[in-house]
């Protein structure tokens, strides 16, 4: 298999935070990977490692072949979710400045910005200050910037944070573009129903730590189909008390009902059959949203009294 | 490397075009060589004005200085002839004095007379004062009368006491002082004036580059920081290659800061003669401290605005700093007079001050030991260097962290575990 990023037991810690925790992760080339998680999981801080903006205590990571990333910078794009840009400066100037950290230049860079403003229809803003742009126009820069030098490996760092709707829909519409030029993506986020469009593999890190990894097919899988939604005209109610049901919801028309564990749902089957006139019969997969509050909820977070603040994280613990 | 010259690049040509440099480097050096030039043209044009003849009303109580004085009226009025005086004797005793004196005030205030003077007898065979009462103040006048006054009165001391003042004036002249200069050869005449402010000239010039590369520097950190745009620039660059072009950006806009002083610092220099006593080697020598000077305090005002949030954090945080280069500013004059001192001589070996000290006693002194030069210049440079880690070290920290700043303790704990 041909990997863009392998990350091989990283630990980082603050102190004695431990931030992240023997994290073992890698990325296939041309996938697109949903790294997720609650707030304070790591991921962040697991990004600036594989960026090289900090160094892992231990362990060792790859990526796209080399052993330091710092030396692959010019071939990675990165949207940190701290973002921002110069506000006195031109447009144009600013995307010319990061074209150039990222090595390009001249007629080249000209072109990509050119081409990049139109593609946003951002062209008539190319002179004005960007302190003259909307939020939302800036977030757009911000996209382009990343995205100036054609990276064949994308990390966006909570990409949907305070976007638009407008521009939610641009970033989701350019990140199947670019899988489709078969370009590697790894996002984090912490929105589920992003992940489930957009991902062909998810992470989910807790604690600084993987608790499940694969495809989204794979990682639904291994939970059982517990969900039995009915739909019927008649009264349901009788349904609460059948064998194997657990849980037991209904409203206009519609019951939910929550099987036992091991529970065969084949039987229900026949047996609301026979009892109501359908309308729909569904066995419901778990949906990300569910599975990442129930390993999490499992898991426990860092939210609690333990918890080091985000944005004290090395702070708190240089005192230690 | 040439990343870190991009950055420096903007940074650079950011900070030139900011009002604050404009201001700083250009308009105040250009408003202070204009008022110089203007207040010179201004004191020409004050003396070519004629002023009324002022009339001085004398109670000369003793009777001894009234000839004399009129003698050095007259030899004033033809040096001066824009500005002449004319001397009315008063006739008083112990008696009339009160009445007198009464008259006379009454007359300077309706400014019927300029002002009157009274010398008593002792004013000539004691060290009584001569009094003088006027309406307003001016130095100039005072000046002037002062000079009428003084030769009369040692006029009747002399009469008083035998002696021929025509004989003994002339053996009381000046005696000049000039100084060779041992290696070329040639004499030259000393200006004092100028040699105890051209240390002071250059120090400040240096202590303003370093105040306006570090404010500069740490205004540009701030920005960086609180528009988050620092992790987007930490995507295409390591945080040493942004702090290393930041520094040489900083460094780049003090030196062109500097070059344009210098400019206008000659163009005033020629119009006082200020620099005849500053020998072109020295200069030399103080170019060598200018860049290590500016890296220095760079360096170290690129780990405190790493570190901080706002300007004003920054700012508390490098007020130590601050104050520790006030010290060459204090000691200003002492270096200056005894730049051997032992006192001149181990401040020189401090970093963060080696540069001002130098500055100062290569100055006031151009046979400041070469070996002197040397080992302060390695001691300096060691500094550099040892700014630099640690700014690298605070820097990589510092630059994401947002949140309450941190202590200098703090600062130095981040960069002992880095």
């Amino acid at each position: 298999m041909d990997y863009s990023l392998c990350i091989h037991e990283i630990t980082k810690r603050f102190g004695t935070f431990v931030a992240v925790d023997r994290l073992s992760l890698n990325v296939r080339r041309g996938e697109v990977l949903g790294v997720l998680g609650p707030n304070g999981a790591g991921k962040t801080t697991t990004i600036r490692m594989v960026m090289g903006i900090t160094m892992p205590d231990s362990g060792r990571l790859e990526l796209l072949g080399a052993s330091d990333p710092t030396k692959v910078k010019d071939r990675v794009g990165y949207l940190p979710e701290e973002r921002g840009l110069y506000r006195k400066m031109t447009v144009e100037a600013t995307l010319r400045y990061l074209g150039q950290l990222k090595g390009l230049s001249g007629a080249t860079l000209s072109q990509r910005i050119d081409e990049g403003l139109e593609r946003l229809g951002l062209q008539g803003w190319k002179t004005r200050k960007v302190e003259a742009l909307s939020k939302g126009m800036s977030q757009k820069i911000q996209f382009l910037a990343t995205l100036l030098h054609k990276p064949e490996f994308v990390i966006l760092d909570e990409p949907f944070s305070g976007l638009d709707p407008l521009n939610r829909d641009l970033l989701e519409k350019l990140i199947i573009e670019l899988r489709r030029e078969g370009v590697t993506i790894l996002f984090s986020t912490h929105q589920m129903e992003t992940a489930e469009d957009l991902c062909d593999r998810i992470v989910l890190i807790n604690k600084g730590r993987v608790l499940i990894e694969g495809s989204l097919a794979d990682v639904k899988g291994r939970f059982a189909t517990r969900t039995l939604i009915l739909e019927s005209v008649d009264d349901m109610r009788r349904a609460e008390h059948w064998p194997g049901v657990e849980q037991f919801e209904a409203s206009g028309g519609v019951a939910r009902l929550t099987l036992t564990e091991r529970t065969d749902p084949q039987p229900l089957l026949s047996q609301a059959v026979s009892a109501f006139r359908l309308t729909r019969f569904e066995l419901q997969r778990p949906n990300l949203q569910e599975i990442f509050v129930h390993l999490v909820g499992e898991d426990g977070t860092r939210d609690g009294p333990d918890a080091a603040p985000r944005s004290n994280l090395v702070r708190e613990n240089a005192h230690a | 490397m040439h990343k870190a010259l991009t950055v420096a690049y903007r940074e650079f040509m950011e900070t030139v075009r900011t009002k604050a440099f404009v201001i700083g480097a250009i308009i105040v050096p250009m408003l202070m060589v204009v008022i110089i030039m203007a207040m010179e043209k201004f004191m020409k044009l004050t003396e070519r004005d004629e002023i009324p003849q002022r009339t001085l009303a004398v109670v000369d109580l003793g009777g001894h200085v009234m000839p004399a004085l009129k003698a050095s009226v007259a030899g004033f009025n033809e040096r001066n002839p824009k500005r002449t005086f004319v001397v009315e004797p008063i006739a008083a005793d112990e008696a009339s004095l009160l009445s007198v004196r009464e008259e006379l005030r009454e007359r300077v205030l309706a400014e019927k007379i300029y002002a009157y003077i009274e010398i008593s007898a002792d004013a000539v065979r004691a060290d009584a004062p001569v009094l003088l009462a006027r309406k307003d103040a001016q130095i100039a006048a005072y000046r002037d009368i002062r000079e009428l006054i003084k030769p009369a009165v040692m006029a009747a001391r002399f009469a008083d006491s035998g002696l021929d003042m025509s004989r003994v004036m002339p053996l009381l002249r000046d005696v000049d002082l000039d100084s060779i200069d041992v290696r070329a050869g040639t004499s030259k005449k000393e200006n004092e004036m100028a040699r105890t402010m051209t240390p002071f000239v250059f120090m400040f010039f240096l202590w303003m580059g370093t105040m306006g590369i570090s404010q500069g520097l740490l205004t540009s950190l701030i920005e960086e920081k609180s528009s988050r745009i620092v992790e987007v620039l930490l995507s295409a660059i390591s945080p040493m290659q942004l702090m290393t072009g930041k520094i040489l950006g900083a460094v780049a806009v003090g030196l062109l800061m500097m070059g344009i002083w210098f400019g206008f610092g000659a163009i005033g220099a020629r119009n006082f003669d200020f620099g005849s006593s500053v020998s072109l080697t020295n200069v030399g020598y103080l170019a060598l401290y200018f860049l290590p000077a500016f890296l220095l305090s760079a360096a170290l005002m690129g780990a405190v605005g790493s570190a901080c949030n706002t300007l004003k954090e920054a700012q508390s945080l490098s007020t130590p700093m601050t104050i520790f280069n006030i010290v060459p500013l204090m000691l200003w004059m002492p270096l200056t007079q005894g730049p051997q001192s032992p006192l001149a001589v181990a401040l020189s070996f401090v970093p963060p001050i080696t540069p001002f000290v130098m500055v100062l006693r290569l100055c006031a002194d151009p046979n400041t030991p070469v070996w002197q030069i040397v080992a302060s210049l390695v001691v300096l440079w060691l500094g550099v260097f040892a700014a630099i880690w640690f700014a690298a070290k605070v820097f990589r920290v510092g630059v994401l962290m947002y949140g309450k700043a941190p202590t200098l303790g703090e600062m130095i704990r981040w960069a002992r575990q880095a």
